[in-house]
């Protein structure tokens, strides 16, 4: 019996199976789709930035991947790609993970204040750490979705990992049970952005030609992920505070009576601290080295405006400022204390704005309410527009008005009542366009990365040339790095789109064969075993044994 | 190891249909072109249920609320009447026994479905890195549509001879009548006791079997009669 079962067996490879499987396999194989992309997961991720400043690399310097999903406990080697949340990351976590370069996904918090104030600091250090080396691995963020909630979970809590399940069968269970994660990025290599920073700058006239007041800000935005850099506070204010100032006094100088004396130059720069200020530094170079240069000939000062989104401004110079000079005079009207510190140039960023135009021997100086240069609060993701910093800023542009426009027509502060109502309303700050220009700035990512490679005409550059030249005559200078010794080079992909399949270990597959091989053996005896149960089930149903 | 995935899906649905073939004393008959031909049978009779469907039936897809009408699930399935009319016909084109009968028809009637509803999905899923168990469960799926077919067969079968036992008559008639209805049934059981896609599963091969025993038990005292 166990013969002819045998035989049997041998029927089936032995008929016609083998001989047209031969043909049709191979071609079925042929025309299989070649990219399967039915994963259950798509997301939108976004780069880390990348970029070399004075031909020194910075942030990540790969783009594309496809390795699996490990928890920051579970992942040993550079064939995993570590998936975790920014704020559960430690410091010496990143450390090991940037020597031993597996790929990294941060998912971002799922609301910024929901934050406690030590995760905040300790984001804001991480992506400090983050970004002083280079990092040969690929690293993206990726916003909170509840998709991405079980996928850390499902990555934490299982045990795929060979060696740490106890028994076998409990390793064969495991590896029935869990699911694992193949993350995939494909994404081009990354590649040189043409970069063009520029410059926008407006003159309002003043009665004698003689001095100059510039006011300047910076209007990118610096952050570890350039998608999602919005900058709210560096320097989205700053840009905020210009645009208002010039609406201030095109007001005042438009009418002779009650025009001030010196002029007023209003500049808005497209590359900031993370770049060296490279474009206030090449509009200096084109607007001093040229021989009829006439438009920064007499500086009284430059007042750059920095991060003046929260209380308590200060005055950062790189000079202490003489009694008598302009510079002392506007201070003593912010009535804000004074930060010294001098230009080191061995260092590889500047401190401040201001330095740029101190290095040109022009008296200036940078109004932020940050202490120091070194805060992290400048270089942050997390640098997200609130309606507190919103008071604050429209507080510090009023205070900051007031300050210029007493200096301008040397004002002492023994006014009576009706002087001071007039001054008030000279000077009011118009705090829905400051809303407006808060939340618009602040909504955009401005990176380099993006604010610098698209139209100048379009995007945030293009808006801002807009809304200045409804106050002065705006100019556009357009700047260009070195073809020969780049100053910086930026590199694109930026975001990109990334697939997590769900996967099993090839154990897995055994397993299912060896299932389903007793699955169609029990198939197999039950068809052979089916006369002699049907002819006990007919007998059990007629009652009469069968016959034929 | 994907195409390695793909293997075990397809071993799972071609091997039970194959040994059904090639054990159950049909392929002495040499009825491989007949299966074909109710595999054709089954194919024409798709065709005219779509065409059934997409005339006098609303596009359930258009529909925005996503409200499931009972009563239009219940006419669309009342199209599967046709099912069991191809079934007759593919029943009549066989020569032989009337146990050949059943099971030629039924096998290619189950082959036909298996190629035209789900290798497709199989074929471009289960290569794919993804991993998801509804492959491995849509061919399970298909063996159990076989004994199901087989049933259905069977009943079709009963219910066209003139000789069957008039004790029988209702009950072939009404299990017959059950036909069309019996995956709203099945989804209908599910859905109640919020079953999960294997318990589903479970469901429909204790239905299918449950159909194939009584029609099995009253072929059988048939063919006594018969044979009498």
């Amino acid at each position: 019996m166990w013969r002819d079962e045998a035989d049997g067996f041998a029927e089936i490879f032995k008929g016609y199976l083998p001989y047209y499987l031969l043909v049709a396999l191979p071609i079925f194989i042929i025309m299989s789709p070649v990219n399967p992309v039915a994963a259950s997961h798509e997301f939108s991720v976004y780069r880390m930035q990348q970029y070399d400043l004075h031909s020194v690399p910075h942030g990540c310097r790969s783009s594309s991947f496809n390795l699996e999903g490990r928890s920051l406990t579970s992942w040993s080697t550079a064939r995993h790609c570590v998936v975790a949340r920014l704020q559960d990351i430690t410091i010496e976590q990143f450390m090991e993970i940037r020597s031993k370069s597996p790929a990294l996904l941060l998912v971002l918090p799922k609301n910024n204040t929901e934050l406690t104030v030590e995760q905040k600091e300790h984001i804001q250090l991480l992506e400090m750490a983050m970004i002083q080396q280079e990092m040969l691995a690929p690293v993206y963020f990726a916003k909170w979705s509840p998709e991405f909630e079980d996928i850390l979970d499902d990555l934490q809590h299982s045990f795929i990992t060979d060696d740490k399940s106890g028994t076998a069968l409990e390793a064969m269970f495991n590896t029935v049970s869990s699911n694992g994660y193949q993350i995939v990025v494909t994404a081009p290599a990354p590649q040189k952005l043409d970069s063009k920073p520029v410059t926008l700058h407006g003159k309002l006239v003043g009665r004698s030609e003689a001095r100059t007041i510039v006011i300047a800000a910076h209007y990118d935005a610096a952050g570890l992920v350039p998608e999602l850099a919005q900058g709210a506070d560096s320097n989205a204010s700053g840009a905020v505070a210009v645009l208002e100032l010039a609406r201030i006094f095109s007001r005042l100088y438009s009418s002779v009576a009650v025009r001030g004396a010196p002029s007023l130059l209003f500049v808005l720069t497209s590359v900031g601290h993370s770049l060296n200020y490279f474009a206030t530094k090449k509009w200096l170079e084109e607007q001093l080295d040229v021989t009829d240069a006439s438009l920064l000939q007499d500086v009284s000062f430059v007042l750059c405006l920095d991060s003046i989104s929260s209380e308590n401004l200060n005055l950062h110079v790189s000079k202490p400022p003489k009694a008598g000079g302009a510079a002392h005079s506007l201070r003593a009207r912010l009535n804000v204390p004074v930060v010294h510190k001098k230009i080191n140039l061995a260092d590889e960023l500047l401190a401040w704005h201001h330095e740029r135009f101190s290095i040109r021997r022009m008296t200036a100086f940078t109004l932020s309410s940050l202490q120091s240069h070194k805060e992290p609060a400048r270089n942050t993701i997390l640098d997200t527009p609130s309606e507190e910093s919103l008071k604050h800023l429209v507080n510090n542009i009023k205070v900051t008005a007031r300050a210029l426009a007493s200096h301008i027509y040397n004002l002492t502060d023994e006014v009576n009542d009706e002087d001071a109502t007039l001054y008030d309303d000279a000077l009011d700050v118009d705090e829905a366009a400051v809303r407006h220009w808060y939340e618009y700035l602040s909504s955009q990512p401005r990176a380099p990365h993006l604010i610098t490679t698209t139209s100048q005409n379009s995007g945030v550059t293009g808006a801002l040339e807009k809304a200045l030249s409804r106050y002065v005559d705006v100019t556009m200078s357009t700047h260009t790095v070195d073809k020969r010794e780049p100053e910086y080079v930026l590199y694109s992909p930026l975001r990109n789109l990334l697939y997590v399949y769900s996967v099993k270990p090839a154990v897995f597959d055994l397993i299912l064969t060896l299932a389903i091989v007793a699955y169609l053996s029990l198939v197999y005896f039950a068809i052979q075993m089916f006369p002699k149960f049907y002819e006990e089930y007919a007998k059990f149903v007629t009652g009469k044994a069968k016959v034929y | 190891m994907t195409l390695y995935h793909f293997g075990n899906c397809l071993a799972l649905v071609y091997a039970p249909y194959h040994m059904a073939y090639k054990f159950s004393g049909i392929s002495e008959y040499a009825t491989f072109s007949k299966c074909v031909y109710a595999g054709g049978l089954y194919i024409f009779t798709q065709l005219c249920k779509m065409l059934l469907l997409a005339t006098f039936f609303p596009d359930s897809d258009s529909q925005i609320n996503g409200e499931y009408d009972v009563f239009l699930e219940i006419l669309k399935a009342t199209v599967d009447f046709a099912d069991l009319l191809g079934l007759y016909f593919a029943l009549n084109s066989v020569p032989g026994k009337g146990h050949a009968k059943i099971l030629t028809s039924a096998i290619g009637w189950a082959s036909a479905e298996v190629v035209v509803s789900r290798s497709v999905l199989l074929w471009v899923g289960a290569p794919g890195s993804e991993f998801d168990w509804r492959y491995v469960r849509s061919c399970a799926e298909a063996n159990v549509a076989l004994v199901q077919h087989a049933g259905s067969a069977a009943l079709v079968w009963l219910w066209s001879r003139s000789d069957l036992p008039r004790a029988h008559a209702p009950l072939v008639l009404w299990l017959l009548a059950l036909t069309p209805y019996r995956p709203l049934l099945e989804e209908a059981v599910a859905a109640v006791l919020s079953l999960s896609a294997w318990s589903l599963l479970a469901v429909r091969a204790l239905h299918a079997s449950a159909v194939a025993l009584t029609a099995l038990a009253m072929y059988a005292i048939l063919s006594q009669q018969i044979a009498l």
